[in-house]
């Protein structure tokens, strides 16, 4: 059904036509999102972590800790980086599949990482703690989520879907790599798993209300 | 050829961000072959082409604001109209789904022909009263009530949050109850 012929809309969105601003490039946005969290997550690292029971927890395993924060930041800044990519048009499918090579690595060094430990015995489960994790992980995306979304939405993206899927694995990675700092206790395969659950409820629910939202906004 | 031309695209858009009106009708103008193929090709057929078209068009001019001069503007362009024609013919699958056609329900007589006047009043009513609602409200309406898009879609297309899609409706309604009432149609 032809509601208006085009070239009547093509004179309304004429008439209409305000000057606008060109968003700055992708890149660019992504970045400044990310030196935001980067400079939050690093005050309350400086003042608030145990930065010496962590390398206490990695003693002997030094290069193991700088891989695994080197992956999880590389999925967390690949992530946001694919996110803001992909809100606009154009925009290369591959940025879907960017962060996955370093979340593979951060899962298979931390799960190395969990197998020594339980080889060696020194492994205690305590699912209160990885309840912790969960909820640290959960809240801290959870207050991410919104300002993320709020600078996603400035693009209006036309597929939401992707957008939000990326976003969400961005803020739970970056969340998992802020709490590597607090956490207390070595990491289990428990406290892998929940780690991992808790990624996967931030995705969901991202991808859930994230994509509504930007559609709305679209 | 087909490069300088969609340069020449690229920079018309980036004047009409600037707020040069020729040049964005020149860039609208321009771009309707490449949309209507594209989304011809994409849909598999002609039916609902120039829906798409429109909703293209729409939606171009909803995210301008993210071209960014100097790159190329084929790729934008043609995710824009992929997109929406991916969305038209999610629509058509949904309401062949739900829907039975019966020709004879929308006749009035048996004979189509006695019943061209008919339409075109009213065709002609409605154009009148869709014309004296302001621009907004004149989006709801058509979105969600004459191509009964979901209030999400129509949110998507129109760049209207839900909210108010929902308000522009029913002001719309109602003040289209009112000009029936008066007779303003006649």
């Amino acid at each position: 059904m032809t509601v208006r012929p085009v070239e009547g809309l093509i004179d309304e969105l004429v008439a209409e036509a305000k000057p606008v601003a060109p968003l700055a490039s992708p890149g660019r946005r992504a970045l400044l999102w990310l030196a935001a969290i980067g400079a939050l997550a690093g005050l309350a690292i400086y003042f608030f972590s145990d930065f010496d029971q962590l390398l206490l927890r990695y003693s002997g395993r030094e290069m193991v800790l700088a891989f695994e924060i080197t992956a999880m930041l590389a999925t967390g800044v690949l992530a946001n980086l694919g996110a803001f990519a992909s809100s606009i048009p154009g925009a290369s499918k591959r940025w879907l599949a960017a962060p996955l090579p370093s979340f593979a690595l951060w899962l298979i060094l931390s799960g190395i990482g969990c197998y020594n430990l339980a080889k060696t015995g020194s492994a205690e489960v305590e699912f209160g703690e990885s309840a912790e994790c969960l909820l640290f992980i959960v809240a801290a995306s959870a207050a991410l989520c919104v300002p993320l979304i709020w600078r996603l939405s400035r693009a209006r993206p036309i597929d939401p879907l992707p957008v939000a899927a990326l976003g969400g694995l961005g803020i739970a990675a970056l969340s998992a790599l802020i709490l590597m700092f607090f956490h207390p206790f070595t990491v289990t395969f428990l406290d892998l798993a929940v780690h991992l659950l808790a990624i996967m409820i931030v995705i969901a629910a991202m991808t859930l209300v994230g994509r509504r939202t930007l559609a709305g906004a679209a | 050829m087909e490069s300088a031309g969609v340069d020449r695209w690229g920079d018309l858009l980036a004047a009409a961000q600037t707020g040069d009106a020729a040049a964005y009708r020149r860039f609208l103008t321009e771009i309707l072959p490449f949309i209507r193929a594209l989304a011809s090709r994409r849909a598999g057929s002609d039916a609902g082409v120039d829906d798409i078209v429109q909703d293209t068009l729409i939606t171009v001019h909803r995210i301008r604001h993210t071209y960014q001069p100097g790159r190329p503007v084929k790729p934008w362009l043609a995710a824009i109209a992929t997109r929406r024609t991916i969305d038209a013919l999610r629509r058509q699958g949904r309401v062949a789904r739900r829907e039975v056609s019966d020709e004879l329900a929308y006749e009035t007589y048996a004979d189509p022909e006695a019943n061209k006047e008919e339409a075109e009043d009213s065709s002609r009513s409605l154009k009148r009263m869709t014309d004296d609602l302001s621009p907004g409200q004149k989006e709801a309406i058509i979105l969600v009530k004459l191509k009964q898009l979901s209030l999400a879609e129509a949110s998507a297309v129109s760049g209207q949050s839900v909210a108010a899609l929902k308000v522009n409706i029913h002001r719309a309604i109602k003040k289209m109850r009112a000009m029936l009432a008066k007779g303003t149609t006649e």
